[in-house]
């Protein structure tokens, strides 16, 4: 996140912080698991953070909305990865598990590969499948043991 | 330009809406609010797993069940000339180049001062629209106050 903008007198809480990574290319993870590469186009922001308590402790609510350009959706399976482009997307911000900038200079740390999307879905298929089989075993013990699993909460209301 | 601007003026136009559970609805956007409950029209919804389709003349989506929404490209350009052509609607307030409430100097070095960035600017930028979020508690966006 740009440093400039946080100092001790002025200091942008939340999604107002992105205002110095607009127009620049940044990494979007969303709490489904998708992660999206895209260039932040704007944003908007609503409620207000209450300052501070005794404790130092900044309250905000804030539910903005992004707006990415040229995005590609990167699906990663163990070293493999592919670039789906998907164009235009207004995402709602309650949906953005992390946003983190994206240096290309820098060589990536963990060597990734680059497939085909055909291919990535392939192994994403079976990625999804073998963990689901998994996951089954899994719960089948929990119950077992009489641990019933708690659900997915985001699936549990809609 | 702020997100739910960038929604009504792709009014008409065909989008892709994901909601939270992992459905899909295409179709054209009727209408939108400030909420992003969306209005569409002629719209095919494909089940999470996208093995069943439905097609269905017309729906209404509330807002808060969205995850995101995919637009054509071709909607940034739609949405300059949209901008240029509209005249100014809070007068010779809108000019001044600081973003925040209308805290004045306050709001004006916040952030990056004389920064008027085309497209981004969000926060300030609806700080300006009053009738944004007006359920959301009634609060502008974009409140930038001195931090400790």
């Amino acid at each position: 996140m740009d440093l400039s903008i946080v100092n001790n007198d002025y200091y942008l809480s939340g999604m107002a912080a992105l205002i110095g990574d607009i127009d620049k290319q940044l990494m979007v993870m969303l709490r489904d698991g998708r992660t999206l590469i895209a260039f932040l186009r704007s944003l908007d922001q609503f409620g207000r953070d209450k300052g501070y308590d005794e404790w130092s402790i900044r309250y905000c609510f804030l539910v903005g909305n992004l707006v990415l350009h040229q995005a590609f959706e990167r699906i990663c399976i163990g070293h493999q990865y592919a670039d789906i482009p998907r164009g235009l997307f207004v995402i709602r911000g309650e949906n953005v598990l992390f946003i983190g900038e994206l240096d290309f200079h820098q060589p990536l740390r963990v060597p990734l590969i680059e497939v085909t999307i055909e291919e990535i879905l392939k192994l994403q298929k079976e990625d999804i499948e073998k963990k689901g089989r998994i996951e089954k075993l899994r719960q089948k013990a929990m119950i077992e043991h009489g641990l019933v699993g708690e659900g997915n909460p985001i699936e549990e209301h809609y | 330009m702020l997100p739910l601007t960038l929604l009504r003026t792709s009014v008409y136009h065909p989008m892709l809406v994901e909601l939270k559970n992992g459905e899909t609805y295409n179709g054209n956007l009727m209408s939108c609010d400030n909420f992003m409950n969306i209005h569409l029209r002629d719209v095919i919804c494909t089940s999470r797993d996208g093995d069943r389709f439905w097609k269905i003349p017309e729906c209404y989506i509330r807002g808060n069940t969205i995850k995101y929404l995919r637009l054509p490209e071709d909607i940034l350009g739609l949405v300059k000339e949209d901008t240029n052509e509209k005249p100014s609607r809070s007068g010779p307030n809108s000019r001044r180049p600081f973003r925040g409430r209308g805290d004045g100097g306050r709001g004006g070095h916040g952030g990056r001062p004389g920064d008027q960035r085309k497209g981004g600017g969000g926060g300030g930028r609806g700080g300006h629209q009053g009738s944004r979020g007006g359920g959301r508690g009634g609060q502008q966006g974009g409140q930038f106050r001195q931090g400790r």
